[in-house]
């Protein structure tokens, strides 16, 4: 392998992507307006959930409740109604997302101590959320029920209400959040941002590079010459890792300045695991290209490879131990969960190379054999 | 003309291919896999009382939003495990639990959760206090005499939901038909967009443009070529997976999801054509795409709720037809809603999609005047 070669390779390449003025600004805009719209648009605060509320029993009681689900930041009342029956239109047309009804004699059947059944209907279309609005309402209930009964058990027992309250809750839970105190979630959304980022956009860049030589034909000025399959494959490389380096770096920037995430780990570390990343991913991107023939088929490729699997199975939207045991093999097999440990680890946990040694080797391993394979199936000779 | 974008398309085989792979084994995957709960979270104890209360409040924790990995003999093992991911939530019982709890004293549990997801955190902090509420709450009703199967006669707010729609909360429904709709998506903007500028870049565009054709009727029969080939694997895809194998519900009319998907398809089509356009060759038109589909799939409404989103960014939401497309789907499929009824969605979708479709046509023969 020749040096002179390899950097007449990665020349050439480099002119050719600045030649071409819109490529070479939206190799840079696209990650960057990504981060921006993502971080400020993708959210799973579940808040605002529009309902409407039939209170059949109409007491202080019951009023009292109510107040629960109207004062709460999660519930956004939307109207009352007689009769739940009339509430199937809105519901279908996502005016509304659940309702609530009070039955009768609630507050008469919890002053003699008897329990009252609530009914809730909700839109189960998007389990996620509707998971989440029953969680809420499980909640508010307990928090209801807590105070009723305390009340019930202070004046059954001659005891003061406090005392009632507390004796009602013997264990208390302390809970601590690790990493991330005020459980922001664009702390642990931006970091993941950076890994889907550089998983779509580095592959794209590469696999149009090489297979636009095989279309436009020019490939054959690489055939022809002396230049060797792997000095053809590094320098092919190289400017697209370049490039999506610097890309890393305006989002490292854009996550902790603009999104102020706090980043505990150590820069040099990261920055070695950041050019891992973008060698593996792009060299996805150098893998798809060395097997199509046509430009389409190379970006439908790349995006159904890297783009789906980037966002489903890389646990930045689920998280990997609650996907089923097939789709948590297919989250092995890709680099994406290993950069998302790593990022995670860096910008919330501040750990270095010890904690996250496996996954810096692995992804050290994917790169070598993706670069392998790049360089075992790109043929010289082919027979077309 | 369309025959000849047909056979054009059919002769790349690898592309064949991965339209196959996308709307069968992609949306399979996505279906089966994915579920957005709390599920086998790892959990360390740290027992310092070891006695029968503190095992029976262990017991609590159980699956499948919980996975005991055992127990750590000394606190200071919890950070190593936490750092490196092992472990997602500690749980530390102090000495004399049961002592303090029979003696009617507040006694608390500490537990660290691992909050660098926080939908997690929160769901495992929201499921850990209910579980310890609920222990505390059987625990003291038996010290005051109050046994537990007499709870029928304690005020209690009892909630009896009922989900609509979906009742078994099957996450596979969900999953599917949202990637069914995101591989449409996809291609719907990247095939026509890929044949033009494809054209474009070969030079036969100039062959095109000297032959009687005018620039409506070379355009046209790629998007109808495309039109075609998506709702096929549409078709596929609904029969071969979503019917058979998770057993998806198609509750309203499929004629009218056909229709509304072409209507979808035609009008997704103008953003591709306006990218195509734009662009030279299929590199920029590939990433012009990704810059407009990348927004349209996140913020279509499946993943983030209209009712969630910033004002602006909500606003901006109206002006995109998949965020119509996936009510209107969702409408059709799921809860089985005719026409009459999801006017108010078919209406702007169409009418957005007209503009884009002229907005593209438009400039794509400009380009060649």
């Amino acid at each position: 392998m020749k040096l002179e070669r390899v950097t007449a390779i990665i020349v050439k390449e480099s002119q050719e992507i600045v030649r071409d003025r819109l490529f070479f600004s939206l190799a840079f805009l696209v990650p960057t307006v990504l981060m921006m719209l993502f971080g400020f648009g993708l959210s799973f605060d579940v808040e605002h959930i529009p309902f409407v509320l039939v209170d059949r029993d109409n007491s202080s009681l019951s009023r009292e409740y109510s107040h629960k689900f109207i004062s709460s930041r999660y519930f956004d009342l939307q109207g009352y109604a007689k009769n739940e029956n009339e509430l199937d239109s809105l519901l279908i047309t996502n005016r509304i997302r659940a309702v609530i009804v009070i039955p009768e004699h609630f507050e008469t059947d919890l002053l003699a101590g008897r329990p009252a059944h609530l009914q809730t209907l909700i839109d189960g279309t998007f389990p996620f959320r509707a998971r989440t609005t029953i969680g809420y309402v499980t909640a508010i209930n307990a928090a209801a029920t807590m105070e009723v009964l305390a009340t019930f058990l202070s004046q059954r027992q001659g005891i003061p209400l406090q005392d009632a309250a507390r004796s009602l809750q013997p264990v208390r839970l302390d809970v601590r959040y690790l990493y991330n105190q005020s459980l922001k979630s664009i702390w642990s959304l931006a970091p993941k941002l950076l890994m889907v980022i550089l998983m779509i956009s580095p592959p794209f860049l590469t696999a149009l590079g090489i297979v636009r030589e095989r279309e436009r034909g020019s490939i054959y000025n690489i055939y022809s010459s002396t230049v060797t399959r792997g000095e053809f494959v590094v320098g092919k490389l190289l400017p697209y890792v370049g490039i999506s380096i610097l890309n890393g770096l305006v989002l490292w920037i854009l996550a902790t300045r603009l999104y102020g995430t706090p980043f505990k780990g150590s820069m040099l570390f990261f920055l070695f695991a950041l050019t891992l990343y973008v060698v593996c991913t792009a060299g996805i991107g150098l893998v798809v290209s060395v097997f199509v023939h046509t430009q389409t088929a190379a970006m439908i490729a790349t995006v159904i490879i890297t783009v789906i699997p980037a966002v489903l199975y890389s646990g930045v939207l689920i998280p990997i131990a609650s996907l089923t045991r097939g789709s948590q093999v297919i989250a092995h097999l890709l680099p994406a969960m290993y950069f998302t440990n790593i990022v995670l680890g860096c910008f919330l946990k501040g750990v270095g190379f010890e904690a996250l040694r496996n996954d810096i080797l692995i992804l050290a391993g994917y790169a070598c054999s993706l670069f392998t394979a790049g360089y075992l199936f790109f043929n010289k000779r082919p027979s077309e | 003309m369309t025959v000849k974008e047909v056979l054009q398309l059919f002769r790349d085989y690898v592309l064949l291919f991965f339209i196959a792979y996308a709307f069968t084994a992609d949306v399979y995957w996505a279906g089966s896999g994915v579920t957005l709960e709390l599920v086998h979270s790892a959990l360390a104890i740290h027992d310092s009382d070891h006695s029968a209360s503190s095992r029976q409040l262990i017991s609590e924790f159980h699956s499948p939003y919980f996975k005991n990995i055992g127990e750590i003999s000394d606190l200071r093992e919890a950070s190593p495990l936490l750092d490196s991911g092992k472990a997602t939530i500690v749980i530390d019982i102090p000495p004399k639990f049961e002592e303090s709890i029979r003696r009617s004293k507040q006694t608390g549990v500490q537990m660290q959760v691992d909050a660098t997801n926080s939908v997690l955190g929160l769901l495992a902090s929201t499921y850990s206090t209910q579980i310890v509420t609920t222990y505390g709450l059987r625990e003291s009703l038996s010290a005051n005499g109050i046994s537990p199967s007499r709870t029928g006669t304690l005020p209690a707010i009892v909630d009896d939901h009922r989900i609509w729609f979906n009742p078994n909360q099957t996450d596979s429904w969900f999953m599917s038909i949202s990637e069914l709709l995101n591989v449409i998506t996809v291609l719907a903007i990247l095939l026509p967009a890929a044949a033009m500028v494809r054209e474009k870049e070969k030079g036969t565009v100039e062959q095109l443009l000297v032959s009687p054709l005018s620039p409506i009727e070379i355009m046209l029969p790629k998007v109808i070529a495309m039109t075609a080939v998506i709702l096929f694997g549409t078709a596929l895809c609904m029969f071969l997976i979503l019917g058979p194998v998770f057993h998806t519900p198609f509750r309203g009319s499929l004629i009218l999801f056909f229709v509304i998907t072409t209507l979808y398809i035609y009008t997704t089509a103008g953003i591709g054509l306006f990218a195509a356009s734009l662009s030279k060759n299929l590199a920029q038109v590939g990433m012009l795409t990704i810059l407009m589909l990348a927004p349209m799939l996140f913020l279509s409404g499946a993943w983030t709720p209209p009712e969630a989103l910033p004002t602006w960014m909500r606003n901006a939401m109206y002006f995109s037809p998949m965020h119509y497309y996936i009510d209107l789907s969702f409408g059709i499929l799921l809860k089985g809603a005719g026409w009459r009824l999801l006017w108010p969605s078919i209406w702007p979708m169409v009418s957005l999609g007209a503009a884009v479709f002229g907005f593209g046509a438009w400039r794509f023969r400009r380009q060649f005047a």
